[in-house]
């Protein structure tokens, strides 16, 4: 008995997520263009439970490139209405189209010049007569009995703000970038969130040789901080090059006992340089931007602070940032 | 033939009261009428279980209509009657005489035919009886499908639903406009499914207990609203509309959840013999003036004082308050 309850209460949810996919049309295609062309944000506004699916759609759509705020219908004729705009977007949702304090502020929102699109399944409401845009989001039967709460009402509703947010996402060719700029909170985007100097490798964890030595000794620095690189300094660390282990395989292939040879015969002249107070974030482009795996953190004299290898941004196992270990000892494997 | 949107929301099933001769029971059926209309979106008479309408021949239904009709007009809610008969052409014949009602009692209010189509028909055909039926008839229709009903018939057709590639044929009739259901869940979903380029196209859970547990957005066709008209507009408007109960808070959800449990328990007692328990009540409550049902059921006598008891509970059974809310 519980279990059949309970797949009758999925099996209606997701037809209720099913049923919307023969309604997308003409009405979607125009809620999208017209949020794409907006100068101003979309504002969410919903009561109850379709506030909150209101406020997880504003919170998509914020994370995936379109600027969006929540606007609680009941706040909003105390005051809260000043925070929109005639550039604004309205995305108003209620299952009925009968919410009387989303009716009182539509209104208002639409004199002011700002469009509205509706998430209804009241398609011939009041709140339906009013919004530019209309977007059928009923469904069947709810799976709670008795109405003492929607539920595959706001299922479909949520749903259909997924793939309004990934639509305009996809229309705005957001990249790896934007959603980096808009996920700090995320894995990825807390480390890309810190500054250069809180993750590069410093002082003895740097791969570092002097001008003039064997490339046998470079050899031996690489092998022992295995980052696959070492950097080539000159007087006071000023950095004159770096030998990584691409610069080996070539020298091997095309000359003979390269133990023997100087440094600066095989090293890369002008390695990418970046200073310790951009972002991670920063760096991680100009590695994408250049196909390299190092950065060397340098001053304005090009003075080695330290070396940042494409792991310290994505993410090593153990990784603790160096704001909060103070150069403390990592390993890397 | 002026179209109609299907009405959405409480839909009584109503009882056929009879006189003590055997003819129908106007001043009876008026109060029932007055009593539920103000809280329903629809009365449905002569319907195939709770009303009888099996037993009721084309004279019988051509005078619960004549009767059904002097109440109705006060109240801006349609009528539904059901037409079907054991066959094709007296299905149409008993339709033609209700039209003839209609039109010699100048009723000017909402009016829809409900047919059960397999009662007499099977699956192939129907669009095009339909479409000669429509010309016609001169109201909307709401099919009824009922596989249990179609069951027991004694000579059962090969199918017992409506086959939803049909369904999906009948309504691009415009002139069908809803659809009261029974049946499974699967099925109801294929069957919105086939129905959802018709926005306005209702389909009614012909089942109580279906709407209690996972309420449709149509509305529902309730045989126990004859006696709790209020409860069920409650709940009918918990599900249908569920925005609009701010003002019942913070103790709406109680409310809510303690009728929920009464309607379960009515319709658990009355449930082993509807129609005589329902107008055993009715006349004990001073509604009708007999139970007397087209057919003999077994003793409800205990389900009646269990059902008695129940509503007294929930403030629905008094005679006092049946009697005021007559207006004839």
């Amino acid at each position: 008995m519980i279990i059949e309850q309970a797949k009758n209460v999925l099996t209606i949810e997701a037809q209720s997520i099913l049923g919307l996919i023969e309604r997308i049309g003409p009405e979607f295609e125009k809620a999208v263009e017209t949020i794409l062309k907006a100068k101003g944000r979309v504002i969410l506004t919903g009561m109850g439970k379709s506030g909150l699916v209101a406020r997880k759609i504003s919170a998509t759509l914020n994370s995936t490139g379109t600027s969006s705020l929540f606007l609680h219908p009941a706040e909003a004729i105390h005051g809260d209405l000043g925070m929109a705009t005639p550039d604004d977007v309205i995305l108003a949702i209620s299952s009925s189209g009968h919410t009387s304090e989303i009716n009182r502020i539509l209104p208002i929102l639409k004199n002011m010049g700002a469009k509205i699109i509706l998430f209804t399944g009241g398609l011939d409401s009041p709140m339906a007569d009013i919004s530019n845009i209309v977007i059928d989001v009923g469904v069947e039967r709810e799976a709670c009995p008795l109405g003492l709460a929607p539920t595959a009402s706001t299922t479909a509703a949520l749903a259909m703000g997924d793939a309004l947010a990934v639509v305009l996402l996809n229309q705005r060719r957001f990249n790896k970038d934007d959603f980096r700029r808009f996920h700090p909170g995320g894995s990825l985007g807390e480390r890309l969130a810190f500054k250069v100097k809180e993750v590069m490798l410093t002082d003895d964890h740097i791969p570092t040789v002097p001008l003039g030595s064997k490339v046998g000794q470079a050899i031996e620095e690489i092998n022992e901080k295995k980052i696959g690189a070492t950097l080539i300094t000159g007087k006071d660390q000023r950095l004159e090059g770096i030998i990584s282990d691409g610069d080996l395989r070539r020298a091997l292939i095309n000359k003979e006992n390269i133990y023997e040879m100087k440094v600066e015969e095989i090293m890369s002249l002008s390695p990418r340089t970046i200073d310790e107070d951009e972002t991670s974030a920063e760096a991680l482009g100009l590695m994408e931007l250049h196909a390299i795996t190092h950065l060397v953190v340098v001053d304005e004299q090009r003075r080695v602070k330290g070396v940042l290898h494409l792991h310290d941004l994505l993410g090593r196992e153990g990784f603790i940032p160096n704001a909060a270990i103070n150069s403390a000892t990592r390993t890397h494997s | 033939m002026q179209l109609l949107t299907a009405p959405r929301g409480l839909i009584v099933d109503i009882i056929t009261p009879f006189t003590k001769g055997g003819a129908i029971d106007g001043p009876g059926l008026r109060k029932l009428l007055n009593r539920v209309s103000p809280h329903a979106q629809a009365v449905f008479l002569a319907s195939p279980h709770t009303g009888e309408g099996k037993s009721l021949h084309t004279e019988h239904r051509v005078e619960l209509l004549e009767q059904a009709i002097p109440a109705m007009a006060q109240y801006p809610i349609p009528i539904l009657v059901w037409v079907t008969q054991d066959n094709e052409a007296d299905s149409r014949r008993t339709t033609i005489a209700l039209k003839g009602v209609i039109e010699k009692r100048g009723y000017m209010g909402d009016l829809f035919w409900v047919d059960t189509p397999l009662y007499y028909h099977s699956n192939r055909g129907l669009p095009d009886l339909y479409k000669a039926l429509c010309s016609v008839v001169g109201k909307p229709y709401i099919l009824h499908n009922d596989p249990e009903f179609i069951n027991g018939l004694t000579r059962p057709l090969k199918r017992n639903n409506i086959r939803t590639a049909v369904l999906k044929e009948l309504i691009s009739l415009k002139e069908i406009t809803g659809l009261i259901f029974s049946g499974s869940l699967d099925r109801a979903h294929n069957y919105h499914k086939a129905c959802r380029r018709r926005p306005n196209f209702r389909i009614y859970d012909g089942e109580e207990l279906h709407f209690l547990d996972h309420p449709s957005t149509s509305g529902v066709v309730s045989l126990g609203a004859n006696l709790a008209p209020k409860a069920w507009e409650k709940i009918i408007q918990s599900s249908l509309d569920l925005s609009a109960h701010k003002k019942d808070y913070p103790d709406h959800l109680r409310q809510i959840w303690e009728l929920g449990d009464y309607l379960r328990d009515m319709r658990d007692i009355y449930l082993q013999a509807p129609t005589p328990i329902l107008k055993e009540t009715l006349s004990d409550m001073g509604i009708i003036e007999t139970p007397i049902c087209t057919s003999q059921f077994e003793d409800t006598r205990e389900s009646k004082a269990r059902l008695k008891e129940l509503m007294i509970r929930f403030g629905d059974y008094g005679r006092r308050e049946s009697v005021t809310s007559q207006s004839d």
